[in-house]
């Protein structure tokens, strides 16, 4: 609901910003929706003047999947799930009239949700000494990454951000610039100590903040 | 499947940036399996001194079964006269219903010894001293004097494998310490709780040989004391077999 509340609020700032528009000036308008690195979306966009449209919309990815990651000499299975929920605002800028289908993108995103984790479970029958230990007993690990907070985003885009009829495909590629995530590392069983890893993981993941995007994009202009 | 992980890989991993996320990090392995333990530890009755080398142990009687060394072996061994030995891990006493197990020591020479050890709930460890005496023996054990008392020092032990250099073992173990230099026997120091101990009896400006015994064999490091708070590392290869 809170994420409605903020999309509904930006669609009112850019409603705001067109009731100043010049009225000889065409403003198009479109509902785009996307696919790509960042899940899928949809946007309302508005031409604000010739050369610049903004954008609003948001984009969502919740994935789940298995054993996509391994730690060497540790036999172990993987259960690896992220969810990225964002909304944004973007200005498209095309540089040059004649070359419509090439533009300059920026703007913000707000990631209500932007968390990974990663659960590493042995999947040997781990023995202790002769005990066969069971799956409570030897637990697991969970690596935890949360990057929620505003991200700059700048990008190019390919082809021209309004259909000249009622429909076009466009092409988004560039990054955002997540917040410094927050990271640690909780473990079960046998593996409780492993949060004293969690200094080492942090230091490791700090960087992770590019997030490359490439997204395809539906627009239906009315 | 391959298309899905391959979207994971771009969408979240595939977040940009140079090194590894696991890099340097290293898997951490408790060794606290066993709940309820016992130290053993058998000397010469009369010396004081650590039960000869050829001096055994066995565990009889009722509920053997369910005792094992503290590593989680069948094989219960002495070292230098000590062993921990302690319930399966399935195995949990009550108020009700504490459990007692019989050990017998025999050592060529000694009159063979069988001494009581009960596993309550209340104690999850617990130091079972047992002397034995030379055949025909009649003079009355050794009294051996408490260790003085110090101030308190934290002692963080790390347990390393060799062969595993991703591995750390955080030991929940007995300690026994002496001072380097001397050949006087190792005395009890206390249990280590996931690599953590806070003992009394280590003097300020003394350098102390810490000993642990675990899976059959003994592990020793030292260090001179002048802090109040060390963090060491100790071999473990017996905890680094999985």
């Amino acid at each position: 609901m809170k994420l409605l509340h903020i999309f509904i609020f930006c669609c009112f700032l850019q409603y705001a910003y067109i009731s100043k528009a010049q009225s000889d000036v065409v403003h198009p308008m479109a509902i785009q929706l996307n696919v790509g690195t960042q899940g899928i979306g949809a946007a309302f966009n508005y031409g604000v003047t010739k050369g610049l449209a903004v954008r609003t919309g948001f984009n969502a990815i919740p994935i789940k999947a298995n054993d996509v990651f391994k730690i060497s000499g540790f036999n172990s299975t993987s259960h690896v799930s992220a969810d990225f929920y964002n909304i944004h605002l973007l200005a498209d800028y095309t540089p040059f009239e004649q070359q419509s289908w090439f533009r300059l993108v920026g703007g913000l995103g707000y990631f209500v949700k932007a968390k990974g984790n990663v659960r590493i479970i042995p999947s040997d029958d781990y023995k202790y000494g002769d005990l066969t230990l069971t799956e409570e007993q030897i637990g697991y690990v969970d690596l935890n990454v949360d990057w929620q907070g505003i991200a700059p985003y700048l990008g190019l885009g390919f082809l021209p951000s309004f259909p000249k009829n009622k429909f076009n495909v466009n092409v988004d590629l560039g990054t955002y610039y997540l917040p410094k995530p927050d990271a640690n590392i909780v473990g079960t069983g046998i593996l409780s100590g492993n949060s004293s890893q969690t200094d080492q993981f942090r230091s490791n993941i700090k960087d992770y903040r590019w997030l490359p995007i490439l997204q395809v994009n539906f627009n239906y202009k009315f | 499947m391959k298309a899905m992980r391959l979207g994971v890989w771009i969408s979240i991993l595939g977040l940009i940036s140079c090194g590894k996320p696991t890099e340097d990090i290293k898997i951490v392995v408790d060794t606290d399996i066993i709940k309820y333990t016992a130290l053993i530890q058998v000397t010469d009755a009369q010396t004081g001194n650590p039960a000869p080398a050829n001096a055994s142990i066995a565990v009889v009687g009722e509920n053997a079964a369910n005792i094992y060394e503290i590593s989680g072996k069948k094989d219960i061994k002495l070292v230098q006269g000590m062993v921990t030995i302690g319930l399966h891990p399935n195995i949990t006493p009550t108020s009700q219903n504490p459990i007692t197990t019989t050990v017998e020591i025999t050592a060529s020479g000694y009159t063979a010894q069988r001494k009581n050890i009960t596993f309550t709930s209340a104690v999850r460890q617990q130091t079972v001293p047992i002397g034995i005496s030379r055949v025909g023996n009649t003079a009355p054990p050794i009294v051996i004097p408490p260790p003085p008392v110090y101030q308190d020092v934290s002692l963080n032990f790390t347990g390393r494998c060799p062969n595993r250099p991703d591995v750390e073992i955080r030991p929940s173990v007995y300690v026994s310490f002496r001072k380097a230099g001397t050949n006087e026997s190792f005395k009890y120091l206390g249990y280590m709780d996931k690599g953590n101990i806070t003992t009394n009896l280590l003097a300020v400006g003394e350098t102390y040989n810490f000993q642990i015994v675990y899976g059959g064999e003994s592990y020793t490091v030292s260090q001179k004391i002048d802090q109040t708070s060390y963090n060491l590392t100790i071999d473990m290869t017996a905890a680094c077999n999985f």
